[in-house]
């Protein structure tokens, strides 16, 4: 009988909350409109940015030297004739000026250090560009002069270069690209877990409230517990499928986005194995359950639905700590305490699934604490769920 | 039938009911009379078991508030008024069906009684349209119906025509002389006296959480003499004579 009634109500809370505008809103456009949008918009800009700076890169040179020559091979360079080059840098016309003193070349020739002036601008993207294009060229120009001189003297390069260092990146690509979600997916993970159910959690309890409903759902003979667990299975399932639509909208945007090209072509989930997988279903589930279970409290405890929009903002705030904080953290640096405090938990964990590598240790704490702090919130809300009058208006 | 038994309910220092006693028997319509704020939502919140005596018991067909409120809530159908309480993204088949299925009444039991309720109260124009743009009145049809899906032996309505116009408070009325011909213990609230007059034969008269009078009408006309039953209600709240 029991299973029936949570049933009954299960499926007229879907089926009120698929045809509220509000709660579609709440659920789907953080995920698919503004994560999208933000990640394009940035990306866009960036490598629109990087383009410029790469095709025109405007400079002013005073004095002359073969060096210049090989400047200007470089695509994209224009040697630029200013009356006011300090000027023109400062308002961006020139990305550098390059001062060559006179006997430049004769320093050089006479196997001496020659100074080289270069003016930039360090506020200035594309200017700082320039200054790395220039110093290029410039160790380029040096390595060609030393070996020279180094002829001349009857040595080899080598006499130079005593120790040649190789370094090797051990990370694989499946991590190279976990690790890169592992700063960002627990964020978006865990906001949307926490926005999500919010729109439909405050409608549920403070907007039946408000709108009556709930007094006449509380005299039918059917206990209040098997209503607040419809309802927190209700905001339960619009949190994950927040938290669905914000991974593959994660995944859309990195691999097909313009921060997608070039390193992060590799893109893919490899990084997720079966073990792996089960960890991120389980987390998603009892943080999905961890803040339904406190947007249901807020929600009864409000006495109107705007009172209920205030208090679900303390939640936003809650699922965004622990991903700020742990957000530049590697999982290995991450100290053990935070595998069992609330949210923290969850993080820390989701971090462990993206870099391909979960310690059993680690995911015991995580999911053992976390079903600690569901079961805590889920009994609190339902004590004040089935508190006298607390279904009422007024 | 519906026994108070000395029932009080206090909210913190407030009492909002104090040590109420009446009895309305069965397949009556019964007045409860009283001004804003005079105790009636209480007390058909305690009826109803959302909210419990904090002295005293209250007893529906036998069963007690405070020990059975799952056998009281089954033998129950309560109305409120001004607020009907509605899911306005549902149809009105939709609400009144929820209802039923939560009382455990049969998918086809549902459906008999939801083509049942429509004709008798005329609402088979509008059955399968969402409520949130219905008038008060319409919305006051299915609020009926939701109440009366599964068929309950005592019904209890709060102030039910309170922002009904002139005809829709008119069918209301008809409505409830059908049920009590049905057999059905009604509880009627309302703060007009006139509304009271044209349906009961007995009523309680509540001021400030107290019970001023229980009894019939007709012996309240006599002992005061007179028929204007505004003046009847104020030398009763007054406690004095006209």
């Amino acid at each position: 009988m029991g299973w029936q009634i949570i049933w009954t109500v299960l499926k007229k809370e879907l089926l009120d909350l698929f045809r509220d505008r509000k709660a579609w809103i709440g659920t789907f456009l953080v995920p698919l409109v503004i994560i999208p949008f933000v990640f394009f918009l940035l990306g866009n800009s960036y490598s629109n940015v990087e383009k410029e700076a790469r095709e025109y890169v405007p400079l002013a040179i005073h004095g002359s030297s073969p060096l210049i020559d090989m400047l200007a091979k470089n695509p994209g360079v224009r040697l630029i004739e200013s009356a006011d080059p300090e000027q023109a840098l400062q308002a961006g016309q020139l990305r550098a000026i390059i001062t060559i003193p006179e006997r430049f070349d004769e320093e050089i020739k006479a196997g001496n250090t020659a100074k080289l002036l270069v003016a930039f601008d360090s506020t200035n993207t594309k200017s700082v560009y320039a200054r790395d294009l220039i110093k290029q060229t410039v160790e380029a120009y040096s390595k060609e002069i030393v070996a020279k001189r180094l002829q001349q003297a009857g040595m080899s390069e080598a006499a130079i270069q005593p120790i040649a260092a190789d370094f090797q990146n051990v990370a694989t690509e499946e991590r190279k690209s976990g690790g890169m979600l592992a700063g960002f997916i627990p964020l978006m993970l865990v906001v949307s877990l926490a926005s999500g159910g919010i729109a439909a959690a405050n409608d549920l309890v403070a907007g039946e409230k408000e709108r009556g409903t709930m007094e006449s759902l509380l005299t039918a003979p059917i206990a209040a517990n098997h209503i607040l667990t419809a309802k927190l299975v209700a905001v339960m399932m619009m949190s994950m499928l927040s938290a669905i639509a914000s991974l593959i909208s994660v995944s859309l945007v990195f691999s097909m986005g313009p921060l997608g090209g070039g390193d992060n072509a590799a893109f893919s989930f490899a990084f997720l194995s079966p073990a792996t997988l089960l960890v991120l279903i389980v987390v998603i589930l009892l943080m999905a359950a961890t803040f339904a279970g406190l947007e249901l409290m807020l929600s009864t405890i409000a006495k109107s639905f705007k009172e209920g929009q205030t208090y679900m903002s303390a939640v936003i705030f809650l699922a965004m700590v622990p991903s700020y904080m742990l957000m530049p953290q590697s999982p290995v640096d991450i100290a053990e305490h935070y595998y069992v405090l609330p949210v923290f938990n969850g993080v820390a964990l989701c971090k462990e699934v993206f870099y391909g590598k979960v310690d059993p240790l680690h995911a015991l704490l995580g999911i053992g604490s976390s079903l600690v702090y569901v079961a805590i919130t889920i009994a609190f809300a339902s004590r004040l769920f089935r508190r006298e009058g607390a279904g009422l208006k007024n | 039938m519906i026994e108070v038994k000395g029932a009080s309910k206090q909210f913190g220092t407030v009492t909002a009911v104090r040590d109420l006693t009446f009895r309305v028997e069965e397949g009556e319509v019964y007045g409860l009379l009283g001004e804003n704020g005079a105790g009636k939502t209480t007390t058909m919140r305690m009826m109803a078991t959302i909210l419990t005596p904090t002295t005293g018991d209250i007893e529906i067909s036998g069963f007690s508030v405070r020990e059975q409120p799952l056998e009281v809530r089954r033998r129950i159908g309560i109305l409120f008024g001004g607020e009907v309480g509605l899911y306005s993204r549902l149809t009105a088949r939709e609400n009144i069906a929820y209802f039923g299925n939560l009382y455990g009444l049969t998918s086809s039991r549902v459906q008999e009684r939801i083509d049942n309720l429509s004709r008798m109260l005329d609402m088979e124009t509008f059955i399968d349209r969402r409520v949130g743009a219905f008038s008060r009145g319409m919305k006051q049809k299915v609020a009926i119906a939701r109440t009366l899906v599964h068929d309950p032996d005592v019904i209890l309505l709060d102030e039910p025509t309170t922002g009904l116009d002139v005809t829709a408070a008119t069918i209301f009325r008809r409505m409830v002389t059908r049920l009590q011909e049905e057999g059905k213990t009604i509880l009627f609230s309302s703060h007009n006296m006139g509304e009271i007059s044209k349906l009961c034969k007995r009523i309680a008269l509540m001021h400030k959480g107290k019970l001023r009078f229980s009894g019939d009408l007709a012996a309240l006309r006599k002992q005061y003499g007179t028929d204007d039953l505004d003046d009847i209600f104020m030398a009763v709240v007054e406690g004095g004579e006209l």
